[in-house]
């Protein structure tokens, strides 16, 4: 799922070196262009839309169910989608619509916090090797390479077997082990703007590096940044969904989604809509984050332009 | 763009269906070497309808005599008394005999490899008639000498098959028999042979269970020449006088047994070939079942009984309940060394509720620790009634509302917990409306029957099933303060029911053992150090062709009876 390979042609220009633009008026900005081309794009604006209803029924989760989440019924164990349970029950005789909209909390702000997370500190990480090189870049770059020869399912556990399994660890080892992910993105972009010119004019002017890092290094990577923190959301919230599966994620009685697919998979023939739900779900939400990391790949990608 | 899409489809997709795949943490098999737990489940046969009804029909015999037994979890060792999980007995019981045996559906003891028995002395000596012309499966023949070798092994910690240096060790004979040799509390001073066919075992004091203890699986007997060749080895290489001969052992898959042509029971066993299969989902092994590929399959999840109800080419078998079910209390930990803390919270428990949640109603409440048809049972015993209200009330009083509590669930299915994570969800409720938070704290199974052992644990879930129809089996191995550290998880010590055990255990008069256990549980219950959950019927299915099944109380039973029809 590597979304985009920094290529030596920055897909956002800075204005040192800004392309003429034909097809667009002068005044708009890189920005301003890149956005015209996502609402082009119909596939991310079907992404946008399954985000954005997800987070709705996130935020308003409280105001559209008259249950909770944890409520147990004998009586009304598995039961199928009806009226009064839009979803069914599972064999608690949870209301599973609730704890799917309940789940959206859960797994968006999993997905939010790891992106955050493995963003700064991979940018971070990946700039201090680009700009500095040499053996701080040698060191990184080989702890990179160590993290990422792991299947990064297998080091996720590792790291939650060490840490204990709950939510908040779960989290944390989303976040490690999506570090190199970002850090190889944005030193392998670093590299190539380290030596461009306007890097070179101010350096001459006698300006310090960590200025130079954050005014003009950084700026310049955003681009390949923001489409691959928007597909990793993606990444991030099936990773938590597996490790829910696997009973490392979020503990009970939180309705997470890979959770609930695993407490109810014996349930797959005799009650389908148990496992049925909380799967597409999961499935929703990771394609509407890849629907918008790939119009903004082809948003932000001057090469994409037709 | 594309690519992407397909990715997340497949990917939503994948975590769906492997939803049915495999079975992650549950239901595995056990590594419980340290006498924690003995699974051995329960059993009698309430509906035989197996037996009776298709017996009508004057079933044919099938030309081929394999029968494929499915089970969630493999044998951890062959060695019989080196181990307690259900699932290492339920193959030693068809390659190994005892002395006696248990009747076929109860705990009724009669001969086994012994014809007769005598009880001389008050209890304290005890003459053993052996069958003449039993053969080990390696032609050695069977005799007094084979069984004085047998228990020396295991009481002797010297013993040169005693295997102590390997890690062998022998802790079911340590709680029947008051220890090993050389310990005060052991009570089989001697054992004698008088002649060939004639063994004589003398107590230092007696011993109400012996009898039913020599109808243990534990206490079967292997062949001295088998001790010679394999050593330490003989786990894996089982030579013993059973209707069945080992044949192969392919780790976590399958255990292939075939008849013992010379066996001393005329025309049996009826099988030619036994194998004993690995399935760890207990849906797969249902899907295997209906597709024929599989015979027998025990742990039929409770939810399937009603859809396997009537279905064509499939019987469904109950054991009678042999278990309990319980959630113990750490009494070395505050606040559960207050009792009215742990009264309060076992009025807090749903036991009805979590039986319709999760038993499918095949389990009853339970309120003491022995199952209801045990010699003792109190049955006069007031359960403490569910009443939140009350249980929120009293935990006030104690000072301590609004507990946080860890509370331990095992992470494998057990006979007596089908679906421990999910009891331990429902119980979770339960808490928290006295206002009680409960965090699940779950573990590799080998490792939470070590910590609680060492008593890391707040509250702990667990069970025990019987494998004598002793109480003692139950009281001595769970609340004998003797049991600490080892089955008293609960770290329960109370002078007067040990006082109560100890005399009920050497005691050989049945109606003052009965006096003693119901005395003792009166204790037990105003100390509350367990919260009593369940007592469970465990359900297997079989295919139809299969005669001659009867379910024994223990986790398993001999298949020496058994047959495929047409």
């Amino acid at each position: 799922m590597e979304p985009t390979s920094p290529s030596k042609n920055s897909p956002f220009p800075g204005p040192e070196h800004q392309e003429p633009q034909t097809s667009v008026p002068a005044a708009a900005s890189p920005w301003k262009e890149a956005f015209r081309q996502l609402v082009k794009n119909k596939l991310a604006i079907v992404g946008m839309i399954i985000i954005g209803f997800f987070i709705l029924i996130a935020i308003f989760a409280p105001l559209l169910t008259t249950y909770t989440y944890q409520s147990m019924s004998a009586a009304d164990r598995l039961q199928p989608p009806s009226s009064t349970h839009w979803f069914g029950t599972d064999d608690l005789g949870r209301d599973i619509f609730t704890r799917i909209v309940y789940g959206a909390r859960i797994s968006l702000m999993v997905g939010f916090f790891a992106v955050i997370g493995a963003l700064v500190f991979g940018s971070l990480l990946g700039i201090i090797a680009g700009y500095f090189g040499r053996w701080i870049d040698m060191i990184i770059s080989r702890i990179f390479d160590i993290m990422l020869a792991f299947p990064s399912i297998l080091l996720a556990i590792a790291i939650v077997a060490i840490l204990g399994p709950s939510l908040q660890n779960a989290l944390i080892a989303i976040a490690i082990i999506n570090i190199p992910i970002f850090g190889r993105l944005v030193r392998s972009k670093v590299i190539s703007i380290r030596e461009e010119e306007y890097i070179l004019a101010a350096k001459a002017q006698g300006m310090k590096s960590g200025r130079i890092l954050f005014h003009h290094v950084l700026p310049n990577s955003t681009a390949p940044i923001i489409v691959q923190a928007t597909l990793g959301f993606g990444t991030a919230i099936l990773e938590a969904a597996a490790l829910g599966f696997l009973g490392l994620g979020a503990q009970p009685p939180t309705p997470e989604w890979g959770r609930m697919l695993s407490d109810s998979r014996q349930y797959i023939q005799s009650a389908p809509w148990t496992v049925l739900f909380p799967g597409l779900s999961i499935m929703l939400v990771v394609l509407g984050f890849n629907m918008i990391g790939d119009g903004l790949r082809d948003a932000l990608d001057p090469k994409m332009k037709s | 763009m594309k690519k992407a899409l397909f990715l997340s489809i497949a990917a939503g997709t994948v975590l769906t269906f492997t939803a049915c795949g495999d079975n992650g943490d549950t239901n595995n098999t056990e590594t419980d070497n340290n006498a924690a737990e003995t699974d051995n489940n329960a059993a009698e046969t309430n509906n035989n309808e197996a037996g009776n009804e298709d017996g009508e029909e004057a079933a044919q015999p099938a030309e081929d005599q394999t029968l494929i037994y499915a089970r969630g979890g493999d044998s951890v060792s062959l060695d019989y008394a080196s181990v307690t999980d259900g699932e290492s007995s339920r193959v030693t019981q068809q390659i190994y005999e005892s002395l006696l045996s248990f009747d076929e559906d109860s705990f009724e003891i009669g001969p086994g490899l012994a014809e007769d028995w005598e009880v001389e002395d008050d209890g304290l000596r005890y003459v053993f008639q052996l069958r003449e012309g039993v053969t080990f499966h390696d032609g050695t023949e069977f005799n007094a000498e084979a069984v004085k070798l047998n228990f020396e092994r295991w009481a002797d910690p010297d013993h040169e098959y005693h295997f102590a240096d390997e890690g062998y060790a022998y802790s079911v004979y340590g709680t029947q028999f008051g220890g090993f040799e050389g310990d005060d509390g052991h009570v089989i001073e001697e054992i004698n042979v008088l002649d060939d066919h004639e063994v004589e075992f003398v107590l230092n004091e007696t011993l109400g269970s012996f009898i039913q203890n020599m109808g243990m699986s534990y206490f079967a007997m292997t062949s001295p020449a088998a001790f010679e060749e394999y050593g330490s080895a003989i786990n894996e290489n089982p030579v013993g006088t059973g209707p069945f001969q080992f044949v192969s052992w392919s780790k976590d898959d399958s255990i292939v047994l075939e008849k013992y042509e010379d066996y001393w029971q005329e025309d049996l066993p009826k099988l030619d070939q036994v194998i004993f299969q690995v399935i760890p989902d207990n849906s797969a092994r249902l899907t295997s079942l209906r597709s024929g590929e599989i015979d027998i399959m025990d742990g039929l999840n409770p939810d399937d009984i009603d859809a396997l109800e009537g279905e064509e080419g499939i019987q469904m078998f109950e054991r009678a309940t042999n278990n309990i079910g319980y959630l113990g209390f750490n009494e070395d930990k505050e606040p559960f060394d207050d009792p009215e803390v742990r009264r309060a919270l076992n009025h807090a428990i749903d036991k009805e509720g979590l039986i319709s949640l999760l038993y499918a109603g095949m389990a009853e409440p339970a309120k003491n620790l022995i199952p209801p048809d045990y010699l003792g049972y109190n049955d006069d015993i007031d359960p403490y009634e569910y009443d939140p209200e009350l249980a929120e009330q009293m935990l006030d009083d104690a000072g301590h509302a609004g507990l946080e509590i860890d509370l331990w669930t095992m992470p494998v299915a057990r006979p007596y917990m089908p679906d421990p994570e999910r009891a331990a969800e429902v119980m979770q409720a339960n808490f928290a409306d006295i206002g009680v938070t409960a965090n699940i704290v779950s573990m590799e199974w080998a490792t939470y029957l070590e910590q609680t052992e060492a008593g890391e644990h707040d509250l702990f879930m667990l069970g025990w099933s019987g494998v004598n129809g002793d109480p003692d089996y139950f009281f001595g191995n769970l609340l004998h303060s003797d049991a600490i550290p080892g089955g008293n998880r609960n770290f329960y010590r109370s002078d007067e029911v040990d006082s109560l055990l100890d005399q009920a255990k050497t005691s050989i008069d049945e109606d003052e053992r009965v006096e003693l256990y119901e005395e003792a549980q009166e204790i037990i219950h105003e100390d509350a150090p367990m919260i009593p959950l369940v007592h469970s019927i465990p359900v297997l299915a079989g295919s139809e062709n299969v005669q001659n099944y009867v379910p024994h109380p223990q986790t398993s039973e001999p298949l020496t009876e058994v047959e495929i029809s047409e």
